[in-house]
């Protein structure tokens, strides 16, 4: 029951701020929704057990990702005034009624498609009442980072070192 | 987890609603990276994007097969998505320097 709850809560919460991050004029706003996409996010990994990954998710997103876009955002002034509601300028040749809605008409066949064809893979799926009891995930999750996954650990640490380097190379400003 | 209270098959945490969650997410990052024409709601977009493929790891792993390696990988897009979005608003705070503007369409040269 308390599951159910839960993933109500984070399956609202993901759908409003998915469109909120769509239908936003405001960039600071956007980001600000992104931030309650992520959240319930965290909340359906926790219905899925996996705990560790809700609270990585939240630490890393809400404490990193989305303060950088909001420097960002704020360092390069906000949003452009000369929009129209999906926060398109208006340009000839580009954002007529038309074209999206042949975009999107075309975007919804082609995934509507796609996942007609997975269901008919899944036919046989458990429901979560059905599986096995959740255990905490993050003793194992830690075992399988430095036995079987340690390559790639090791390789994530060397990417995050060049991002943070690489980062501060290219942000700094240049006399001359 | 364990109190059947009602078991009429309508439960609805399964793996197909966590594929519609994912898949709107996937949608509204799609639009969003080809409507928008400020880079960093671009990245908004991309964030979007690699949050659904994350979601639909820990799902499968989750229902279909109950290892971790899903958890796993979905660890390793957080942490890449961390990345690019360090070095993504870099380039931006750069461009911002150099350009005045942070629309797509003004990004046509690689050096100033």
């Amino acid at each position: 029951m308390f599951q159910d709850i839960l993933f109500i809560c984070s399956a609202i919460l993901v759908i409003a701020g998915t469109l909120g991050v769509v239908f936003s004029k405001n960039l600071m706003r956007a980001c600000t929704l992104l931030l309650g996409t992520l959240f319930g996010v965290a909340g359906l990994y926790a219905v899925l057990g996996a705990d560790f990954l809700a609270a990585s998710q939240l630490v890393i997103y809400a404490g990193g990702v989305i303060i950088l876009m909001l420097f960002a955002v704020m360092l390069t002034g906000g949003s452009a005034d000369k929009a129209n509601k999906f926060g398109i300028e208006k340009i000839m040749g580009m954002g007529s009624v038309k074209t999206y809605v042949i975009a999107g008409l075309t975007v919804l066949v082609f995934s509507l498609t796609i996942m007609k064809l997975l269901a008919s893979f899944l036919k046989g799926y458990q429901k979560l009442d059905e599986l096995p009891a959740f255990t905490s995930t993050v003793d194992k999750i830690g075992t399988m980072l430095v036995t079987d996954h340690v390559l790639a650990f090791e390789i994530s640490s060397i990417l995050l070192l060049g991002a943070l380097v690489g980062a501060a190379v290219i942000a700094r400003p240049r006399r001359g | 987890m364990q109190d059947h209270v009602e078991d009429n098959g309508a439960n609805m945490i399964s793996l197909p609603s966590y594929l519609f969650l994912s898949f709107i997410m996937f949608i509204a990052g799609l639009v969003v990276m080809v409507a928008r024409k400020n880079i960093i709601a671009i990245l908004l977009g991309v964030e979007l994007i690699l949050n659904s493929a994350a979601l639909n790891f820990a799902a499968y792993t989750r229902f279909i097969n109950q290892n971790l390696e899903g958890n796993i990988m979905s660890l390793f897009i957080i942490v890449i998505a961390a990345a690019e979005a360090a070095v993504g608003l870099a380039i931006v705070i750069r461009f911002f320097q150099l350009k005045e503007s942070v629309h797509i369409d003004d990004a046509t040269q690689l050096q100033a």
